[in-house]
């Protein structure tokens, strides 16, 4: 009896030991793993991440027009099925398409499916499809003596593809261009705009913030003043005017990357806000007054007491204001200011669904915003566990 | 009174100070679009069939004023822009204010509307949120808030059109009938107008309202807790006269108090839902302006009247606050 008692008030002791022992990275991690839904967020958000990382190969073409499918433009999602009237096979299969133009069709192109057992194109997996690189850089700087290569790392596998001619799970555009594919190469666009974008942001808000709380005085004043005027302008009409001045002669490249400045550039002002308020009110805390009073020197406060009182929160600002990034970039590319062909993103895709033909005929142009929706929601959800998760006094409510 | 006129007075010039840095910064984005008035005068000369020389371009940038320093430039633009003159637009060749007129303050209505359609809701759900232990309702709604970011309006507008195009073959855009498109204000006009205005309000609502929502449940849920309103229950408070008189009473505040901001989110997604729902208002007149004109004067007027907008509603609800709330006042006051 007493044996049981002494291992359980043992436990206790370990637990509380742990409790008291751990870092501040332990304790938010498992504050957070307590949050059901900030997990599953975190989940959705990993598979969204790694799929889009591996687009190349987890779509079965390229997403440009190297990848169009001549046969089947404009064409409805295909899905695998086992069974028809033929008969069943073990093997998924779709029908073979064809574009034809005869008297009966009043000479005009349609797309038709053939149903005959013969026209049955079998799904396959692990297939030999175009090739797509990792790790490639191509640097091209003024003179030739500065330029240099990578190769990096050439793979031509897909997951899947089909044994002859093509399928398209969601369907092809008005090129041709396959939906999939399209659809997972834009969440990594997103992605690589949202890093870029917060990236800069943070650099500048850690700048101009941290300039504002660390002097105080007029220095903060001034930098408030005019925080505050960049805050109140509306931010995406002002990413419009900015976005204006991209000349049409600009590769899709070089876009993008003044794409992602410009979010940043407009970005900061929250962020800003937020690091100088940290700062001001950390900086007049009585633990940094008692660190003084014990001798400790400035850099010793700074990096034992200020900063890890400090990152967690800016880490959850970060990925606070990540899909705020992501739906500038949409809407920018949504009204053509933004990406362009050959960059792939939500806001390209959706560039031409406004038209009455689209909302009539061709509904699965509206896929891909089911996959931004979804990445959306799980950078909010896991924002916000994370900010519960970083409060250290959310357990005591 | 004085002291509270010194307050007014001393907000009325930080807004004005406010706009005047905005002002800069619109017209040194205005400034930094390659080609000038002078160059599109008389490009367009030039598609009428004149012969146009260098010199021309000198003698129009000086009849222009262009030839003078930057901030010259700027104060002029600024001391006109107050008083609400922002000249001619040099691509379409006509006066912006004309042209502008009742467009910005047809999508200043809707805008506000919005606003208040987005408290309308928030300010009962939230209140009601906050105080019920309903699992299933607070949860609900936190998942309607998320979906007011994820869904931003632009795309509810899309997912709309979509819906209704496939149900009722109508995609239920623009602001006015054909009928009435052009004609002066009246009655039927008015009435038409309601009819079509109600779905850009609720679009550009929704998202505000799931933030409002937020917003109200998480001041109401802090502000219940406190020992003040334990107080109150004490003396025999209860229920909704309870809620109204002491924690909606001081949850109000920051509310009134962020309204600005709050405006401010309703017009960044302006100019793309007027562009899908084809309202004929200023936000798609800043797109036309932007993204196929590249017309800067147009762009900037419109910049500055939405900023000037918000800072106006900013400098109000100082001082309404200042009006209503004891505690603001008092430190007023002094």
């Amino acid at each position: 009896m007493t044996d049981t008692t002494n291992q359980a008030a043992l436990d206790e002791q370990k637990l509380k030991e742990a409790y008291f022992t751990a870092s501040q990275g332990q304790l938010i991690w498992t504050r957070f793993k307590k949050q059901k839904a900030a997990m599953v967020g975190a989940w959705v958000l990993i598979i969204l991440i790694l799929s889009g990382i591996f687009a190349p190969f987890l779509t079965p073409y390229d997403p440009t027009i190297a990848g169009r499918d001549k046969d089947y433009l404009n064409g409805p999602p295909e899905i695998p099925s086992f069974c028809d009237d033929n008969g069943c096979s073990w093997r998924p299969f779709i029908y073979t398409t064809e574009r034809t133009r005869s008297i009966q069709t009043n000479f005009r192109w349609v797309t038709e499916v053939k149903t005959g057992l013969e026209d049955r194109r079998y799904l396959e997996f692990f297939v030999k499809g175009s090739e797509y690189t990792y790790f490639n850089f191509n640097i091209n700087l003024p003179g030739t003596k500065l330029d240099f290569t990578i190769p990096g790392f050439t793979f031509d596998t897909h997951l899947f593809g089909v044994d002859k001619g093509m399928i398209h799970i969601f369907g092809t555009d008005s090129t041709g261009k396959d939906i999939y594919s399209r659809t997972l190469t834009a969440v990594n666009t997103s992605m690589a705009v949202g890093t870029i974008g917060v990236f800069i942001a943070f650099v500048m808000a850690l700048a101009i913030g941290g300039v504002a709380g660390y002097y105080g005085g007029w220095i903060d004043s001034v930098l408030q003043m005019i925080t505050d005027t960049v805050r109140t302008i509306p931010s995406i009409p002002l990413f419009m005017a900015l976005a204006a001045f991209v000349p049409d002669t600009w590769s899709a490249e070089a876009r993008f990357f003044f794409i992602s400045m410009v979010l940043g550039l407009i970005g900061w002002p929250t962020l800003a806000r937020r690091i100088r308020t940290h700062l001001l009110t950390e900086r007049n805390q009585e633990y940094v007054l008692a660190a003084q009073l014990c001798g400790a020197p400035a850099k010793h406060i700074i990096r034992k007491h200020l900063l890890p009182s400090f990152t967690s929160y800016i880490i959850v600002d970060l990925v606070i204001s990540f899909p705020y990034m992501v739906l500038s970039e949409t809407a920018l590319s949504f009204i053509g200011l933004g990406l362009k062909d050959p960059v792939n993103s939500l806001g390209v895709m959706l560039q031409n669904v406004t038209k009455a033909d689209v909302l009539l005929n061709y509904q699965w142009y509206f896929i891909p915003v089911i996959f931004f929706i979804t990445l959306v929601m799980a950078f909010v959800f896991v924002g916000d566990g994370l900010r519960d998760a970083a409060d250290p006094y959310g357990e005591s409510k | 009174m004085l002291q509270f006129s010194r307050f007014v007075a001393i907000r009325a010039s930080l807004a004005v100070l406010t706009l005047v840095l905005v002002s800069f910064i619109v017209f040194s984005l205005m400034e930094m679009v390659p080609g000038d008035c002078a160059e599109r005068y008389v490009a367009f000369k030039n598609s009428q069939g004149s012969v146009i020389t260098p010199a021309d371009i000198q003698i129009e940038r000086v009849r222009l004023g262009l030839d003078k320093p930057y901030l010259q430039r700027w104060g002029s633009w600024i001391i006109h822009a107050f008083q609400g003159k922002f000249g001619d637009s040099c691509i379409l060749r006509l006066n912006i204010s004309q042209l502008l007129g009742q467009k910005f303050w047809l999508s200043l209505v809707l805008c506000l509307s919005a606003l208040f359609l987005a408290y309308a809701i928030a300010i009962p759900v939230g209140i009601i949120a906050a105080t019920s232990r309903n699992p299933f309702l607070n949860n609900s709604l936190r998942f309607v808030s998320y979906l007011g970011l994820a869904l931003p309006n632009f795309l509810l507008a899309l997912m709309i059109m979509l819906f209704s195009t496939v149900m009722w073959g109508d995609s239920l855009t623009g602001l006015f009938s054909k009928e009435f498109r052009d004609a002066a204000w009246s009655w039927p006009r008015f009435k038409d107008f309601l009819g079509h205005a109600w779905l850009p309000v609720f679009i550009l609502g929704w998202s505000a309202t799931a933030f409002a929502i937020q917003t109200v449940r998480a001041l109401m849920s802090d502000e219940v807790g406190k020992l003040y309103v334990t107080a109150a229950e004490a003396r025999g408070v209860s229920g909704r006269r309870l809620l109204m008189r002491y924690p909606a009473r001081h949850a109000l505040s920051p509310i009134i108090n962020s309204l600005g901001f709050d405006l401010n989110r309703i017009f960044n997604e302006l100019p793309i839902v007027a562009l899908i729902l084809t309202l004929t208002e200023a936000g798609s007149l800043l797109i036309e302006a932007l993204a196929r004109s590249n017309d800067q004067q147009l762009a900037g007027a419109i910049i500055f009247m939405l900023t000037a907008s918000i800072v106006g509603i900013n400098f109000i609800t100082d001082v309404i606050l200042a009006i209503t709330d004891p505690r603001i006042r008092r430190s007023i006051v002094g």
